[in-house]
Parts: structure tokens; C-alpha cells; sequence
């Protein structure tokens, strides 16, 4: 830098902090405003939820009363939390969660494992598997669910738990997102390990993966919501309350000819605790290591 | 000579067990793999070449006694014969022609925004991404309510700030909304990714180039125009790429508030697929709308490539 750029910089910066104050305060506004539009939809729900009368519910939401509720109740849950027969939400939340631990967990097992192999493995072809994995990604879900849904009937998995697990705990994004995160720590690590003798399972379960938190909750968070959020297959798969899901059971509302909106707002929360549960259990390391990851994927 | 005699003998001794080691190794290696590989070759593998096959077929979806038989292309023909095909592909256009502006500037926006040193702007951050985690099933059932026809809060709103000059709307019942309202509302629940795809791409473009131009006397506009801008223009390929995928994908939505009408108004590509498959049988048929897809799918991802190789990435 010039000695003559120090003070055209200085009084910029001094001409621009005046400029910056105003700047920030329509940020700040804009942000709040955002922030209502975003958020109002969603506390619109939680307040509903707690109304006992549904066409109240209709005829608050136009209005104010919409984000207020003068005497709360929790009666709507307590009809919708049942764990059999009608409206056995309690048991489609169960259901939900059995679902999404099973598939989060194995699939953090496997596709990092996985990973941990195409990243620092001697296997010949790695890096033709590596490439194959990222070319799979292409594939939508949607247009293999077809000869999907034929394969699992004729292997009599239909209406099971196992056909909405299976199926989608091992994936090419999770597979690629931990292959990046193994790669870029450090060799010495690999290497220090392999010298006292470590065996690959060995290092990969004591010393690379205790160090992967960050990428353990982006992918805990991703497969959450998208074990949690599936809809079209098990529609596809389900038929009775044994192992529906609470998504296709909150669907089931639609179709009849007056929409039950109390219930449908309190099984809405229901649906809702979990997944934001665990959001903010891994959020801390979600947003930091989501970070560039994706853009080159 | 004399000096190596005695280093031979040794070596080998070392590696045999080496070998072992190796040997062991590989295998672990292989153990390791090996559940992520069969389970992609099975789930994802198979039953996608199998499309292609089932597609050229006559496959019902429940067994019949008659065999299943070869027909070719029969089935794309039909497709391709078909109005409510195009009328769906239509509709995934029109779709994506109004979600890329609306969620993708929405994403943007709120990006640039919290990419700023305000207040609580982590909080924030946690906060706009709440939609994202919310179940599709449960944005129909907030939005059902706001969309309510004729004195939902959306008409409600809309009748105040008019004075009641604008006749209520009937957002999903009427052809020329419906789509509009999927895409408010799809907006709303999905925008949340690509924001985070944004904020990396924002914390990607170093301090320093800021620092130059600001040297250069750039204001603040300029600095957005000349370095964030270019900066961000593989975000902004991937963003627009991601998005475009999702929207030829709609579907929840549009199977739980429309069921694809009014008069076929949100029949969108995958609720045409499912309809073929599940309440005509016909899968075969439903095989091919799903090669079509991904075909479509294909062509973006594709584009995606070679639009970032060209900015050199």
C-alpha cells in the first residue's frame, strides 16, 4: 500500500461511518420486516393450535386475533395424541421418529464410512467409485420410484418399516459431503496413526471421526429433514396406521369435506417439535460447515 | 556387497507381515464400502435402469395373468401424444419461471442481509431458516388457511389496504392463481437452502478485494457491483441450477392442496407420473414419464457444468 493511499483512506472510511449508521438502520428494519413476514405464518400455527373451535380459527385468521389467543387450550392435542384408532397422531409421530433414527443413524454410518474409504483408502478404482457416486446424484428420487415401488412389493416390504428406512440411508450427496470433509483434514493424522499401527477401521472410528462433528450434524440435519418431510413414497408404500408416517397422516385432513383446521393445526405442532429440536441441537455446526461444500458439489 | 548381505534377509521378514497388513487392510477397506455401494447399487442403481426397461413395457401395477410385454416406444409415443403431458410441462415452466425470481431473490436478499455485522444476526439466521425445516405437509396445512377463499387473511389484507375495491381471490380455486399461490408458498418453505448456499458463497469473496477497490474509491454500490457480483457467480449458477431441479420436481404441494387443477391448471410433471402409476396402473407408462424426467433433470445438471466452466471454476 502507497503511504499516499493511508489518509484518502482514512477520511473515506470517517465520510463513509456517518453514511454507515443510516445504512444500518434500513438493514435492521428490513430484517424485521423479513423477519415478520417469515416467522407471522408459523406463529399463526402455534397460536391456532391452541383454539378450541375450528371455525373460530377461520374467522380469527383475517384479523389480529389471528397472533392471539385469550384463553389457550390444549384440548386439540390431547384429541390428535392418541396412539390408536382415529386420529392416533401420537402414534404417527412415533412412527415418524422410529423412521428418521433409523435412517439418520445408519446412514451416518454408512455414507461416512464410505466416505472415509474414497478419501484417504488404497483401494484401486477409488476414485472411479468416487465419480460414479457423484454421477448418481443426478438421479432423482422421483424418477426411480416406479420400478422402486415393484421391487419392494414383489420382496413383500410393503407397509413396513424397513421399506422407508433402506432405501435411502445411503446417499450420494452424504457420501460426497463426508468424502469432502474427510479429505481436506490433515495427512500427518492419517499418518501418525498408521505408524503406531493403527488399522483403517481404527483410525477412521478413533480419530477422524471424533474430529467430524461438524460434518456429522450438517448431515444429521439434512437426512433429518428429509427422512422427516418424505411424502410421496410412503404414500406409495403405506396403507394402514402401522408404520404411516405423521406427513401423510396431517395430508389425510385434506381430504375430507370440511377440513378439521384445530386438529390439523395441533398435529402440525406436533409434527413440528421434533425436527426443530433437532435443528437447534446441531444448528451451532450446521451453518458454519454447510459452507462452501455444496456450491462446487 | 557385505554390508547388504545381512539387510536382505531382514527386509524380507518385514515384508511378509507387511503384506499381511496389507492385505488386512484392503479388506477393511472393502468391509467399509461395501454397505454404502450394495445399498446405491440396489435402491439406486437397479431400480434406475430398470425405469428405462419398465418404461419400454406394459407393466400394470398389480400382476396380471397375462405376461408383461415388450412394446418399445410405444409408451413415449403416447406420452408425447398426450395434452395433459404438455399442459404439465407447461405448468413446471411457468412454475419455475416465477419461484426462480421470487425464492432465489428472497434467498438473496436475506443473505446479503445477515452477511452484514448487525445485532443478533446469528439468531436471525436460525430464525429465516425455520420454513426450511418445516414439513411440506404442514406449510399446506399454514397456507391452506391464509389462502382461505373468500375471506381468508390474504383476502382480508388485501380487501383493507384496497378498500375493498379488489374482489377476494380465490387462490387455489381459480386457474389463473392456483400455480401462483404453489409458488408463494413454495417460495416461502424452500428459500431457507439456498440462502445458506449464499451466505457461503458471501464469506467466500476474501476481505481483501473489498479493501482494494475501496482504495480505488468504490462506493458502496460499486463494491456490491464489481466484487460481490462477480464473486458470487458460481452461487449463483448453482442456486438457479438447484432451484430449477426442485421446481420440475413439484409435487407434495400440489397433490395435497389441488390435486393438479383447477381444469389442470397445477398439474405438474411427477403428480402426472403418479397418476399414470397408481390410478390408471399403469407403470410402464409412469416408467416413462419418469425417464422423461430425469432426462430434464439431466439436461439442467449438465448445462450447470459447462455454465461454470466457462466461469472458470
Amino acid at each position: 500500500m502507497s503511504d499516499l493511499a493511508i489518509p484518502t483512506l482514512q477520511t473515506e472510511a470517517r465520510r463513509e461511518r456517518s453514511a454507515i449508521g443510516s445504512l444500518r438502520l434500513v438493514q435492521t428494519a428490513c430484517i424485521l420486516v423479513i423477519a415478520l413476514v417469515i416467522v407471522s405464518p408459523l406463529f399463526m400455527l402455534l397460536i391456532a393450535s391452541l383454539k378450541d373451535d375450528r371455525f373460530q380459527i377461520l374467522a380469527d385468521m383475517g384479523s389480529f386475533r389471528a397472533f392471539w389467543v385469550s384463553n389457550p387450550t390444549l384440548s386439540n392435542f390431547a384429541e390428535v395424541s392418541n396412539l390408536s384408532g382415529e386420529l392416533a397422531f401420537g402414534r404417527y409421530l412415533l412412527n415418524s421418529l422410529f423412521i428418521l433414527g433409523c435412517t439418520v443413524g445408519a446412514g451416518l454410518i454408512v455414507n461416512s464410512m464410505a466416505g472415509f474409504v474414497l478419501a484417504w483408502g488404497t483401494l484401486r478404482g477409488r476414485a472411479l467409485v468416487l465419480s460414479l457416486v457423484i454421477a448418481l446424484y443426478v438421479i432423482p428420487q422421483e424418477s426411480i420410484i416406479m420400478p422402486l415401488v415393484i421391487m419392494v412389493s414383489r420382496a413383500g416390504m410393503t407397509d413396513t418399516f424397513a421399506v422407508q428406512i433402506v432405501p435411502w440411508v445411503a446417499s450420494p450427496l452424504y457420501i460426497f459431503l463426508f468424502y469432502q470433509f474427510f479429505a481436506q483434514l490433515p495427512k500427518e493424522l492419517f499418518e501418525a496413526a498408521e505408524m503406531d499401527g493403527a488399522s483403517v477401521f481404527r483410525i477412521y472410528r478413533s480419530i477422524f471421526l471424533p474430529l467430524s462433528l461438524p460434518a456429522l450434524a450438517t448431515v444429521s440435519i439434512l437426512m433429518g429433514i428429509e427422512s422427516w418431510n418424505q411424502y410421496l413414497w410412503p404414500i406409495l408404500v403405506t396403507q394402514t396406521d402401522y408404520a404411516r408416517p405423521i406427513a401423510v397422516a396431517i395430508a389425510t385432513f385434506f381430504g375430507q369435506d370440511s377440513i378439521y383446521w384445530d386438529r390439523a393445526m395441533a398435529a402440525s405442532v406436533l409434527m413440528m417439535i421434533p425436527i426443530l429440536a433437532l435443528y437447534l441441537a446441531f444448528q451451532r455446526w450446521f451453518v458454519s460447515s454447510f459452507v462452501g461444500s455444496a456450491v462446487k458439489g | 556387497m557385505t554390508l547388504q548381505q545381512p539387510a536382505l534377509p531382514a527386509t524380507a521378514v518385514a515384508t511378509r507381515p507387511a503384506r499381511r497388513r496389507d492385505r488386512a487392510r484392503l479388506f477393511q477397506e472393502i468391509g467399509m464400502l461395501a454397505p454404502a455401494v450394495a445399498l446405491l447399487t440396489i435402491f439406486l442403481v437397479v431400480p434406475f435402469l430398470l425405469s428405462f426397461w419398465t418404461a419400454m413395457t406394459n407393466q400394470p401395477l398389480v400382476p396380471r395373468p397375462t405376461p408383461v410385454r415388450f412394446i418399445g416406444l410405444t409408451n413415449f409415443l403416447r406420452i408425447f401424444k398426450d395434452d395433459l403431458f404438455w399442459t404439465s410441462l407447461w405448468n413446471v415452466s411457468r412454475f419455475t419461471f416465477w419461484i426462480l425470481p421470487v425464492q432465489c431473490g428472497l434467498a438473496f436478499a436475506t443473505a446479503l442481509l445477515l452477511h452484514q455485522k448487525l445485532p443478533l444476526r446469528n439468531f436471525f439466521r436460525g430464525l429465516f431458516f425455520l420454513p426450511a425445516i418445516t414439513s411440506m405437509v404442514v406449510v399446506c396445512v399454514i397456507w391452506g388457511t391464509l389462502f382461505q377463499y373468500p375471506t381468508g387473511p390474504f383476502n382480508q389484507v388485501i380487501g383493507f389496504l384496497s378498500g375493498g375495491r379488489i374482489q377476494p381471490i380465490d387462490w387455489l380455486g381459480d386457474p389463473n392463481w392456483a400455480m401462483f399461490s404453489i409458488v408463494l408458498l413454495s417460495a416461502w418453505q424452500a428459500y431457507g437452502f439456498q440462502m445458506i448456499v449464499y451466505l457461503a458463497g458471501l464469506q467466500g469473496i476474501p476481505d481483501e478485494l473489498y479493501d482494494a477497490v475501496r482504495i480505488d474509491g468504490a462506493n458502496a454500490f460499486q463494491r456490491f457491483w464489481h466484487v460481490t457480483m462477480p464473486g458470487l457467480r458460481p452461487t449463483h449458477v448453482f442456486v438457479l441450477v438447484i432451484t430449477t431441479i426442485q421446481a420440475f420436481k413439484l409435487y407434495t404441494q400440489v397433490a395435497i392442496l389441488t390435486q393438479g387443477g383447477p381444469r389442470s391448471s397445477t398439474e405438474t410433471v411427477v403428480h402426472y407420473m403418479v397418476r399414470a402409476g397408481f390410478e390408471e396402473q399403469k407403470l410402464g407408462y409412469a416408467s416413462a414419464v419418469s425417464v422423461i424426467l430425469f432426462l430434464i433433470v439431466l439436461v439442467i445438471a449438465l448445462l450447470q457444468r459447462q455454465l461454470l466452466r466457462r466461469f472458470d471454476v
